[in-house]
């Protein structure tokens, strides 16, 4: 237990007499992708907001690398439900904001936009602003500002929830691979169990409130995942099985 | 542009719209100047014009005149700008300094800045302080009024992920508050300029020896409609060279 990135221990949270989560306790390893999925409403949001420390528990405790969560030292990053891109910047400013803000060397915030402008295929729009550009690429702007400072720790609500199905499984693939290259350890949360199932290495399957954990899936299948192969359709329905059953 | 109108008349034929309407607007004014003698036409007030270019009028030339109004509005408009938009940011950003001043603010908001006048005169005068004074009251509540709302307005979710992607308090001011307050900050300052030159006129009818308003009273007071024409024109051309130029700018420092 002890290699863990992050360490969750008891985690509770409520609002007044609504318990939303209730007595979470899992591990994040280093490195890994790792997704997070249960019912609209369920508490996902709540759960990423404790992570981040922007909200403090009601109990429990976040551990990060061993020690307590704390945002000012530790390089955690934060991708929203609702898109964040900010309108008055261009996709390039977008992308290095976070860089420039902690004060990357020049050369290093030229070579990481490169790098991630490239992956996420940015390179065409990068003098346009947002409302210049689809939805889809507002999102991946907003998934490049967070993946160039590699973070430690890259917390994701739903990037995709307002996107386009057929926009989704490239974004997924060039999610995986800054995974890779930048070495980041993902949270990724969503309500859609195939792009779970597509992108993790480990999914975490929640209740309904008050929101427990209702299993822990390890998923070995090898990457680039196929869709429709028997094996992952078996993982996805097990999956779809355990939270339609409560 | 909407596909109509574009559809409806062919482009070239758009252009001329305007000035149609002018040709449209003096024909009618000629027209009317002709059944009464209680009108000038346009082509006596063009002549004024170009006399009062070149030969005084109340001591000065009409650019003097123009130059004297703009300066008040300018001075008044830049100490404005400062003012409206420390406040509007001040009010948006800490709720408590909102509450505390938030109240006194409504309260004096809706005083026209012309019912300051007599107030301002007997504090400051007839010198330019008042009139820049009475200039910068009108000014300042649309500037502080928009700005206020362009920062409340921010979405929360900038605020959180520029905090998140390392931005420090002055960070957050400057490359986010300022920056996505800056649409309504603009149209702010749109207003206030227009708003600017209705007191600036006011407040040179009541007290002043040159400017445009000073220029329409003299002019009353001789019975001189030529120049009464004349200064109003002005007032209009101005503003629309303002506005002309705002629109310009804007879509120079707010391009997105
Ligand atoms: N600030 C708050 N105050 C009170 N209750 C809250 C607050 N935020 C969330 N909740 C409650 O917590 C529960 C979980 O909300 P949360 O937004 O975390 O769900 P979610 O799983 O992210 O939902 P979605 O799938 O719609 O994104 C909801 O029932 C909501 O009513
Ligand atoms: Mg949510």
């Amino acid at each position: 237990m002890s290699d863990a990135k992050v360490q969750v221990r008891q985690l509770t949270k409520g609002f007044g007499e609504l318990l939303v989560l209730d007595n979470l306790t899992f591990d994040v390893r280093p490195g890994e992708f790792l997704c997070v999925v249960g019912p609209t409403g369920c508490g996902k949001t709540t759960l990423l907001n404790l992570l981040s420390s922007w909200w403090t528990p009601t109990q429990g405790e976040i551990c990060i690398d061993g020690r307590a969560m704390d945002p000012k030292t530790q390089n955690l990053s934060f991708v929203f439900q609702e898109s964040s891109a900010f309108p008055w910047l261009t996709v390039e400013q977008n992308v290095q904001f976070g860089m420039k803000e902690k004060r990357f060397p020049p050369e290093l915030i030229a070579q990481r936009t490169r790098e991630v402008m490239g992956l996420l295929d940015l390179e065409s729009v990068k003098e346009k602003y947002c409302h210049e550009i689809s939805a889809s690429a507002e999102q991946r702007v907003v998934i490049g500002r967070s993946f160039a400072l590699h973070p430690d720790f890259l917390l994701m609500d739903e990037p995709y929830a307002q996107l386009d199905i057929k926009f989704r499984l490239h974004l997924e693939d060039a999610i995986l691979a800054l995974n890779r290259s930048t070495g980041s350890t993902c949270l990724f949360v969503t309500h859609n169990i195939e792009e779970a199932v597509y992108l993790a290495q480990r999914c975490i399957v929640l209740s309904n409130k008050p929101t427990s954990i209702k299993a822990v899936r390890t998923i070995d299948l090898p990457y680039p995942r196929d869709t429709c192969s028997p094996e992952f359709i078996a993982i996805k329905d097990e999956i779809t099985e355990m939270i339609k059953w409560w | 542009m909407n596909g109509f109108s574009e559809r409806a008349a062919p482009r070239r034929l758009l252009r001329l719209l305007p000035l149609l309407s002018l040709l449209a607007f003096l024909s009618v004014w000629h027209l009317a100047a002709l059944c009464t003698d209680l009108l000038a036409t346009p082509l006596d007030t063009a002549k004024a014009l170009a006399g009062m270019l070149f030969f005084p009028t109340s001591k000065v030339t009409l650019l003097h005149h123009v130059w004297a109004s703009l300066c008040r509005v300018l001075a008044a408009y830049a100490l404005a700008i400062a003012a409206g938009v420390l406040l509007g940011v001040l009010f948006g950003w800490s709720r408590r300094f909102h509450d505390y001043c938030y109240p006194i603010f409504e309260l004096l908001r809706p005083i026209p800045p012309i019912a300051w006048i007599p107030l301002i005169i007997m504090w400051l005068g007839i010198g330019e302080p008042s009139k820049i004074a009475v200039c910068f009251i009108g000014s300042v509540v649309p500037i502080l009024v928009n700005t206020y709302f362009g920062v409340s307005r921010l979405d929360p979710t900038y605020l959180k992920s520029a905090k998140i992607l390392g931005a420090g308090q002055r960070a957050l001011l400057t490359h986010v508050i300022l920056p996505g307050a800056l649409p309504s900050i603009l149209t702010g300052m749109k207003v206030a300029l227009s708003s600017g030159w209705v007191c600036v006129i006011a407040a040179e009818m009541i007290a002043a020896r040159k400017g445009l308003g000073y220029l329409i009273i003299r002019s009353m007071e001789s019975g001189d409609m030529v120049h009464i024409l004349v200064a109003m024109i002005l007032i209009g051309s101005v503003n629309f060279l303002f506005s002309w130029l705002f629109s310009k700018l804007e879509g120079v420092v707010c391009p997105w």
